[in-house]
């Protein structure tokens, strides 16, 4: 039982840490404000939730796991809170949103060469 | 007693005993003096906050109290959404190929509550962050967007939650 509850909390740990490196690849990768959020909600929800999780996994007693119930549950309500008052912020300040460029209009008239812009940026 | 005095005290309860439970769930113990002390502090902080948790233009418990079962299917769809689009924004990060849009739709749903539970929800699935909640209008940030269709954004978006959601709170 015990190895069993180990090879959980490593797994559940596992993905936190993965969860955590890509979201903060995401943070330096991803264009403007925005999309930066959503690559840093992956390492501010998913990993710390996954980590959250281990340590249920792990709990010695049930009075610990209803402790560690209470605070998952208050972490899902104030998580989200905090990172949509950041983008209310952004919003409300006028940030224009990235916008992937448009792909050539074939129908219209073919591109000159050279002037071929990719739809990532 | 005035009706208003009667759902104030009402509200005073209701908020009362929940920061009791959860006085009780992280003391643990059942000792004497533990127990008195949370009596008295969670009665000062819910003459203090009463306002706050249930605010008092709400009709009745019928738009506040949920439903345990439907709340907590919607808790296991919660947390299964939450790790399918990580999934997602994970491989988006890795492929750089994003489309953002900024997507506006109305919700069907009534209650106050559970409409700041439904912008929390989208706001905790990575992938979409609400940006602004007026009334029922939703404008939601979309990293992997499909559609400009603001019904099927909609859809797309918050459908699942929604009606799960009013089974939670009708």
């Amino acid at each position: 039982m015990d190895t069993i509850r180990t090879i959980a909390a490593l797994v559940a740990f596992a993905v936190a840490w993965v969860f955590g490196a890509v979201g903060m690849v995401g943070l330096y990768r991803f264009p403007d404000p925005y999309a930066k959020m959503h690559a840093s909600s992956l390492c501010g929800t998913t990993a710390v939730f996954s980590i959250m999780v281990g340590a249920l996994a792990l709990a010695p007693s049930w009075d610990v796991a209803a402790r560690l119930v209470v605070i998952i549950v208050f972490f899902l309500v104030s998580s989200p809170t905090g990172g949509h008052i950041v983008a209310r912020f952004a919003w409300n300040s006028g940030i224009d949103p990235w916008k992937a460029p448009a792909p050539p209009r074939r129908w219209l008239r073919r591109p000159a060469p050279g002037h071929e812009d990719g739809a990532d940026g | 007693m005035k009706p208003d005095r009667a759902w104030r005290l009402i509200r005073m309860s209701i908020t009362a005993l929940v920061l009791y439970a959860l006085w009780l769930v992280f003391t643990a113990s059942a000792d004497l003096f533990s127990l008195l002390t949370g009596a008295v502090g969670s009665l000062a902080v819910a003459a203090l906050t009463h306002g706050q948790f249930i605010a008092g233009h709400e009709a009745s418990l019928r738009s506040f109290a949920p439903r345990p079962l439907a709340l907590a299917g919607f808790l296991a769809f919660l947390i299964y959404s939450m790790y399918a689009s990580s999934f997602a924004v994970l491989a988006a990060v890795i492929t750089g190929r994003i489309s953002p849009r900024v997507v506006h739709f109305r919700t069907r749903l009534n209650s106050d509550l559970a409409r700041m539970v439904i912008a929390n929800a989208i706001t905790l699935t990575p992938g979409t962050i609400t940006l602004d909640l007026n009334d029922d209008h939703l404008t939601v940030h979309w990293l992997l967007a499909t559609t400009r269709h603001s019904r099927a954004a909609g859809d797309l978006v918050k459908g699942r939650f929604e009606e799960r959601l009013k089974r939670v709170w009708s």
